[in-house]
């Protein structure tokens, strides 16, 4: 297939937080409009052909999040804006159909990237609380009122907790950590490598804070309930995390016997990341230094209950489309929805034994462990469903450039059974 | 029926159409508004006393405009300046109010159909008419503004409108002039409908013929305020309050209470003839012609549409994140700018953030926006530590410590930061621009942008000029002043500009005052009698004492002796005294926060006493007064004579938008003017005989015009 090279300008993101704190008052377009509007002004564009958000939690005001991203960032009313959903891999998929438009000379400059606020995902009534409004609204007659009204009981306005329902698979029936227990179980993943691995995540992350590794992607925010204070930096990484500190903690998924905790899981996240794509002639045109090129993308499902394996499919996928090995990798971002979970893809890639349950029959390759997550990963800094998949291919295109290294390979795991993965290149 | 009875005239045109006589409200040449003139009035007249017999011929009457946006926006402004006697003013409302009589007696159905502005004049022409419909523009605007003005409508609205919406509704809109849209006072029961504009000719007949009775809960609502008891008590609240506000100055407010207090229970007859009678008298009030000049000054600033080539400010930033830098991008992000505010600490941003937060905050509790638009504002700013997003603006106003060589670098800096055609301004308030200027390549795009503190409360912008600056440059941004809905003035540059250096001769004189042994409340009292919104000293300690006196020196040393500064403000810095800011100047602030409450505020400094002498030193008011106002003459003076500022107009827009001059006195060189060129020499000659050569000599200018016995206005 002949594509016509699609560059990655600019990569941007908010500062991630953990849900109900700075960020909670930010609506979702909030988290997402002004990193548009400083990559419009910095370079200078007066045409976007497109804005791609994804999100998932879809604010009931926002109906198409993307739109209002857009509008606020003050682009051009004719702009086209829309927003894509996949689950953790929203903002991949934003990305994917950004690259997708501009390969195949639709358009010529996207914004794409994801934005969600977790904190402001609602609470709904039940559907017998529904059912009596919609009586309630048909009723004619004061005694249709009073009857509809009759109906009533007070466990009807027991809430449904929509972050609750949305991280639980309706196919399977089994919850997200229940999925990492279940691979972790699978693959006899201790509880000890689990939290030894979140301990990782944490100390990459306060290193890359102290070294200033994420000034360059990040803006800093407005927060507050007067708005009159600025973030600038990720509030999850913990100083002074530690494996023993880690290994108190209760299962959460599996009381008593599990092994998957808050701890060593990816806590509920507020945060939005973008980039600016474009095509050649674009960046001809307007002398734009790319910071790297969007090489190829693939998506895969699996079976629900292990959707945690998804990267080992995506990324094994991305890899022949693109003809190269995992040795080719200089760094790799795996999502760390759980540590149980990102322990098994990276036992599934160097084992072919394990690889082969998903029709995989020869090796991956390793992923070695001084080019994954190298400045820590969603354990430590968060997991805002809806970006996360635009957050990791900001953060690898940013480290590429710090360490002048040629190819990485982005990948997360989906929730509903499925894997993303997005390789892109220095150039 | 035939067309031919009704001939178009100049000022009318009348349409007949399905039996329906249309009748619109036209254009006078030159203007942009649709207004009352005696000609159309007139014209209405002849229309009116033709219709009358007929009038059974018709299925209806409809009064409209075919200007978008205006209906009529009230009598014009001329011809109320134009009353310049009581029986003139008399005659005048007399033969308005029975044109609208005439109006009012008709017994078919007659309707007003509104859109856009319907003021005064217009509003009173629509109150006589059975029904009024108004369209759902943006634009729709419905009130009474004549107590603006300093008199009362005289076109029989003060009957009608109370008739319409009873006496209680009626009073908020008769005592403040304010303008409802179309919502709004179909909830007031001022309308009948809304109806969009397009739509006018298709709905006509049906809001026309409409019958509407009244509910059994709105009859009940009528019954419980509409009763002489509760309409008398009404009147009493309405009157304190009134007081309460206007100290007193203002006559019209308390003129309009008194006539409806009178009237009430009266006919229509009886109602009118006390409603011209308070017209004419308030018209030729002093406060009222005063209010009427304010107006013209407000209007010439609107108008001043200088014809050069602007740039278009779609995005502009503030450098410098403190009360004004704060302040000042609040009111880009008010009006749309998507501002940026740089400044080189986080806890910067941060509190430049917490001022325009505040101020969005007091127009959310004012319900003026909602909470998503406060949200919304707030996160257009773009508070930054870098120059990543300049490239994007068109204006940068720096508002950083007022430090010359600081300032300078930064500007040189900037210039490097932003693109070619950005206008870059200087909010200083007190250092020279021309000096400033000198540290860019491209002085041509510089200006002074001198905003008053606080920014969302301060009409005034000064813009100042230096020799370099380009027309387009000053052009652009008096538009984006009118744009962000402020006042701006063109000033030249040189010390304290135009505002700052008339008022440091009042404060100044004051300070002198007081060291002579003048009390300070004399000093005060008679300030505020004369209706400055806060005596000499007060605003002094809200200045800040070591902002004044700095201000003061630069004053001193630029523009000579008669600035020497009183040895005042050092005595109380000696003391570690500034003010507001720090809870103790000339008065005491609760524990140097704001949570002192009014009383505290009201206490005077009980050191100051020890710093002073006695305080024993009679004078009256009015010398008092001369003491602080003929200094202001005087620099005014000065001012002209400098070719500082263009003309008298210009002082006094200054001095009413930029430190709160009364309204009501008309601005500082008008009230000069009424004083009259034969006091003015005497006070000055007594003034410079007995307290001081230097301070009190008249400039040429004045001079000159005492004694051409001429006038600071044309």
């Amino acid at each position: 297939m002949s594509q016509r090279p699609v560059y990655i300008v600019a990569a941007k993101r908010t500062p991630q937080v953990k849900s109900g704190s700075e960020l909670k008052d930010v609506a979702a377009p909030f988290l997402g409009h002004y990193l548009i509007r400083q990559m419009v002004s910095e370079f200078n564009i007066s045409d976007v052909d497109e804005v791609i958000v994804g999100n998932t939690g879809t604010p009931a005001k926002y109906a198409n999040v993307a739109r209002v991203v857009g509008l606020e960032a003050g682009l051009d009313k004719k702009t086209s804006c829309y927003s894509v959903h996949r689950n953790c891999a929203s903002g991949m998929e934003a990305i994917s159909q950004g690259f997708d438009k501009i390969s195949l000379g639709r358009s010529s400059v996207i914004f794409a990237g994801g934005v969600e606020n977790m904190t402001q995902m609602p609470l709904i009534y039940g559907k017998k609380m529904t059912d009596l409004f919609a009586k309630l609204m048909r009723a004619k007659t004061p005694g249709d009122r009073i009857k509809a009204i009759m109906a009533f009981r007070p466990n009807f306005l027991k809430p449904i907790v929509a972050i609750e329902q949305g991280l639980t698979d309706p196919f399977c029936g089994k919850n997200m950590g229940q999925t990492a227990e279940l691979l972790a179980k699978e693959l006899n993943i201790t509880r000890k490598e689990q939290d030894e691995f979140a301990d990782w995540s944490h100390k990459k992350a306060v290193a890359a804070q102290k070294a200033a590794r994420f000034k360059d992607e990040i803006i800093p925010i407005i927060y507050g309930e007067d708005r009159n204070r600025i973030l600038d930096t990720d509030v999850g990484p913990r100083d002074n995390s530690s494996v023993e500190s880690l290994s108190k903690m209760k299962p959460y998924f599996e009381p008593g016997t599990g092994t998957v905790t808050i701890g060593n899981s990816c806590p509920i996240t507020d945060g939005g990341a973008m980039v600016l794509l474009a095509d050649e002639a674009t960046m001809k045109k307007n002398h734009w230094t790319p910071m790297a090129r969007i090489v190829e993308y693939h998506f895969h499902g699996l079976e629900p209950e292990r959707m945690g394996m998804g990267p080992l499919l995506a990324m094994h996928g991305a890899l022949a489309r693109a003809g190269k090995k995992m040795s080719d990798m200089d760094l790799i971002e795996v999502n760390e929805a759980f540590a149980a979970q990102a322990l098994a893809v990276m036992m599934a890639c160097k084992d072919s034994k394990i690889s082969s349950r998903w029709g995989i029959n020869e090796t991956v390759g390793e992923i070695a462990r001084d080019k994954i997550n190298v400045n820590g990963g969603a354990i430590a800094l968060g997991h805002p469903v809806g970006c996360s998949g635009a957050r990791i291919i900001v953060t690898l295109a940013h480290e590429m450039q710090k360490r002048k290294v040629k190819t990485g390979i982005a990948s997360l795991c989906i929730g509903g059974g499925q894997g993303g993965a997005m390789i892109i290149e220095r150039v | 029926m035939s067309d031919n009875i009704f001939n178009n005239c100049e000022n009318l045109e009348i349409k007949i159409e399905q039996g329906i006589i249309w009748v619109y409200f036209k254009l006078t040449s030159g203007k942009s508004l649709t207004t009352l003139t005696e000609k159309s009035l007139s014209d209405l007249k002849d229309f009116l006393t033709k219709l009358t017999p007929i009038q059974k011929d018709y299925k209806g009457l409809i009064f409209s405009s075919h200007v978008e946006g205006c209906f009529l926006a009230g009598m014009d402004i001329d011809v109320i300046a134009s009353l310049n006697s009581l029986s003139v003013a008399q005659e005048g409302t007399e033969a308005g109010q029975k044109i609208f009589n005439m109006i009012d007696d008709l017994t078919i159905p007659t309707m007003a159909m509104v859109d856009g502005v319907c003021l005064g004049g217009g509003l009173e022409l629509s109150l006589a008419c059975k029904k009024i419909v108004a369209s759902d523009s943006s634009k729709t605007r419905l009130g009474l503004p004549e107590v603006m003005l300093g008199v009362l409508p005289g076109f029989g609205g003060t009957y009608r409108m109370p008739k319409k919406i009873g006496l209680i509704n009626s009073l908020d809109l008769l005592l403040t002039g304010k303008h409802l849209d179309a919502k709004k006072a179909l909830k007031l029961g001022l309308i009948d409908g809304i109806c969009p504009r397009e739509r006018f000719s298709i709905y006509a007949e049906k809001f026309l013929f409409a019958k509407k009775e009244k509910t059994m809960l709105e009859n009940l609502k009528i019954f419980a305020s509409e009763n002489l008891l509760v309409q008398k008590l009404a009147l009493q609240k309405a009157k304190e309050k009134v007081f309460k506000q206007t100290k007193g100055f203002y006559p019209a407010p308390l003129r309009i209470l008194e006539h409806l207090e009178k009237s009430i229970g009266r006919n229509r007859r009886e109602w009118l003839a006390s409603e011209s009678l308070s017209f004419a008298e308030l018209s030729q009030t002093i406060q009222s012609k005063s209010l009427l000049n304010v107006f013209h000054l407000t209007d010439a600033v609107k108008k001043d549409k200088k014809q050069n080539e602007v740039v278009k400010i779609q995005r502009s930033a503030v450098l410098g994140a403190g009360t004004m830098g704060g302040g000042i991008a609040w009111l880009m992000a008010d009006h749309n700018q998507n501002p940026i505010m740089k400044d080189i600490a986080k806890t910067s941003l941060e509190l430049g953030l917490k001022q325009a937060s505040q101020n969005f905050k007091s127009a959310l509790k004012r319900r003026k926006i909602s909470e998503d638009v406060y949200a919304k504002k707030m996160f257009s700013i773009t508070p930054t530590l870098d120059f990543t997003e300049f490239k994007s603006v068109q204006l940068v106003v720096e508002a950083i410590v007022e430090d010359m060589s600081v300032k300078k670098k930064v500007l040189a800096d900037l210039e490097s930061k932003v693109l070619e055609d950005c206008i870059i301004t200087s909010n200083t308030s007190s250092l020279s621009i021309g000096e400033m200027s000198t540290s860019l390549q491209h002085s041509e795009r510089f200006a002074g942008l001198h905003f008053f503190n606080p920014v969302n409360r301060m009409p005034l912008i000064e813009i100042i000029t230096h020799p370099k600056t380009s027309p387009k440059t000053i052009a652009s941004l008096y538009q984006w002043c009118l744009q962000v809905k402020k006042t701006p003035i063109v000033v030249k540059d040189g010390p304290g500009f135009l505002v700052n250096r008339i008022l440091a001769t009042y404060l100044n004189e004051a300070s002198y005052m007081l060291m002579e042994g003048v009390s300070i409340s004399h000093i005060e009292q008679t300030a505020l009698e004369f209706g400055m919104p806060m005596g000499p000293f007060r605003l002094m300690d809200e200045v800040g004492l070591d902002v004044s006196g700095k201000v003061a020196k630069i004053l001193h040393d630029g523009l000579g002796e008669r600035f020497r500064p009183a040895p005042l403000s050092e005595l109380l810095l000696g003391k570690g005294w500034l003010g507001k800011k720090n809870g103790k100047g000339f008065y005491l602030y609760g524990n140097g926060s704001s949570n002192g409450g009014s009383k505290d505020q009201n206490t005077l400094n009980p050191e100051l006493q020890s710093l002073l002498t006695n305080q024993t030193k009679k004078m009256t008011a009015q010398d008092t007064l001369n003491r602080m106002m003929l200094p202001m003459i005087n620099e005014a003076s000065y001012i002209l004579q400098e070719g500082i500022v263009a003309n008298a107009e210009v002082v006094d827009t200054g001095m009413i938008y930029g430190i709160g001059f009364p309204p009501f006195r008309g601005g500082l060189l008008w009230y000069a003017d009424r004083v009259g060129h034969h006091r003015l020499k005497e006070w000055f000659e007594t003034l410079s005989k007995d307290v001081d050569q230097t301070r009190f000599k008249m400039s040429d200018y004045l001079t000159n015009i005492i004694s051409k016995q001429s006038r600071f206005y044309p």
